[in-house]
């Protein structure tokens, strides 16, 4: 993977998202995009850089809004990073475009309360079936 | 034919671990599958942010039962990141020793698991014994048979002198010896070959498109190994080859997994031979900077991530671990499809899933 072609196509393709590469420790390179941006920059990912390989999803509760990153992988790290507005947390699902998401959406789905549009199993994945204290990684809960 | 759904689990007759499947079958062939887990799911990322950096790493090696080890291999190595510590090569040699031989022990264990699944209990027996050669040692060493606590921020808290190695060496060929005779038992042996070949099918492009890793991934062709791609502790220092299949059946990963096994006794070797002198570990401070990271390791699974966020306190802001398991989990329905309710062990073992892992 050569992240700085793809940091080029992503400034090239997304000229009014903030990027603002950052470089984290461990080879592993962080980019912002908005909501909106962020299925279409897997798409282009995939289809002209042939980066398929998902590792996870991180959801965080900040506080102030849910943050999501997506991490990818081929050969070093790439990690797209997007926000949501708490009390309307939802995004366009990628697991039509990377079948290998689905768990992962479903994880932040029930823990941060996020909604993926699009995902057509978002069942409960990891919480008991009559869990009803709200998604636990949330900052107000208990 | 009319279509039957049976629910197998969470107490489930094959695993010990708890996972309910939901099998929809015709007769003997399965025509769909559903599955549900959490039966074990402790809460454990949100266990983290209440726990200090320190108090983590133990709360870390209770992640898994299996593999431990990594999991504060993996662990430390990000907060070692986040604190810009230089490990001690001692410490990092002393960490890769303890990987590699839990990738053994972890590789019999599930040798021995599918063993038995296909009702091959004389090869589960003699797994299991001499999987006992490399838990003793893991235990002279840390004192642990599975949780081994030999990972601290900074560096490892065990050693040993160079008797204590001769004498590993001398086990290890002893091991070496009986894995020799479990890879021809996979190659040869007729019955395992009909209950293996051709069982659990997982393409290339399935294995891509599910994002799967390890030697489930390599048993498919996909030729993708951390240690070798993307080496972390001194993999870059070792002799080492991936294992690759073609086949993406059970029989491939079974080869993938007892040559690996052998990739790791030789590893061992050279870890043990080329133990340099030096300390054991750096004083670490109690406060992290702000920063997050993200830090991969090879477990006998696979690919592990740990992504960690510091706010400049004690306490991690967030961690998120992704288990190789999960990974797997999602193929299962694609592996299950059409298979014969007989092969239904084969197939769930023959990923060798930590189902502990997948639900932390």
């Amino acid at each position: 993977m050569n992240v700085d072609l793809i940091l080029e196509a992503l400034r090239e393709g997304f000229p009014t998202d903030p990027l603002e590469p950052q470089t984290m420790p461990i080879d592993e390179t962080i980019v912002t995009l908005t909501p909106e941006n962020l299925r279409p920059a897997v798409q282009m990912l995939i289809t002209r850089f042939g980066l398929r390989h998902l590792s996870t999803i991180t959801g965080i509760d900040t506080g102030d809004e849910i943050e999501l990153l997506y991490h990818f992988w081929d050969r070093q790290g790439l990690t797209l990073r997007t926000s949501l507005p708490r009390e309307d947390a939802r995004i366009a699902t990628l697991t039509d475009l990377i079948p290998g998401a689905a768990f992962y959406e479903r994880e932040a789905a029930e823990m941060l309360g996020v909604v993926f549009e699009g995902h057509t199993g978002l069942d409960t994945l990891l919480l008991p079936d009559d869990w009803d204290s709200g998604p636990p990684l949330r900052k107000e809960v208990e | 034919m009319s279509r039957i759904t049976i629910p197998i689990g969470p107490q489930h007759p094959a695993l010990k671990e708890p996972i309910s499947f939901l099998l929809t079958v015709e007769g003997e062939r399965i025509v769909e599958s559903a599955l549900r887990i959490g039966y074990v799911h402790r809460g454990l990322e949100r266990i983290f942010q209440d726990r200090n950096y320190v108090q983590n790493v133990h709360v870390v090696e209770r992640v898994c039962g299996i593999c431990s080890h990594v999991h504060t291999t993996t662990y430390c190595q990000g907060v070692e990141a986040l604190l810009g510590l230089e490990v001690p090569p001692r410490a990092l040699y002393i960490r890769t020793l303890l990987c590699e031989m839990e990738r053994i022990h972890s590789h019999l264990l599930w040798l021995g698991v599918l063993a038995e699944h296909i009702g091959f209990t004389t090869l589960f027996m003699y797994t299991w014994r001499d999987r006992e050669i490399v838990l003793d040692v893991m235990e002279e060493l840390s004192g642990g048979r599975v949780a081994h606590a030999v990972n601290i921020i900074g560096g490892v808290r065990i050693d040993l002198d160079r008797d204590h190695a001769h004498s590993i060496l001398a086990r290890l060929d002893e091991l070496e010896r009986q894995i020799e005779v479990f890879v021809r038992i996979v190659q040869h042996e007729r019955t395992f070959q009909a209950r293996t070949r051709g069982v659990g099918h997982l393409s290339a492009e399935q294995v891509r498109r599910y994002c799967v890793v390890g030697p489930v991934a390599r048993a498919s062709g996909v030729d993708v190994d951390l240690r070798r791609d993307a080496p972390y502790a001194v993999y870059d220092r070792l002799k080492f080859r991936a294992i690759i299949a073609q086949e993406g059946d059970v029989w491939a990963r079974t080869m993938v997994r007892s040559m690996e096994t052998i990739e790791s006794l030789e590893m061992c070797r050279q870890l043990l031979t080329e133990l340099p002198e030096g300390p054991l570990a750096v004083r670490a401070p109690r406060r992290v900077p702000p920063g997050e990271v993200v830090s991969r390791c090879e477990a006998p699974r696979g690919e592990l991530v740990y992504y960690i966020r510091s706010d400049g306190s004690d306490r991690p802001a967030r961690v998120k671990v992704r288990t190789p398991t999960l990974t797997t989990l999602m193929t299962l329905p694609d592996q299950l499809r059409d298979v014969n309710t007989a092969d239904v062990p084969t197939v769930l073992s023959g990923v060798d899933l930590c189902i502990a892992c997948a639900d932390r």
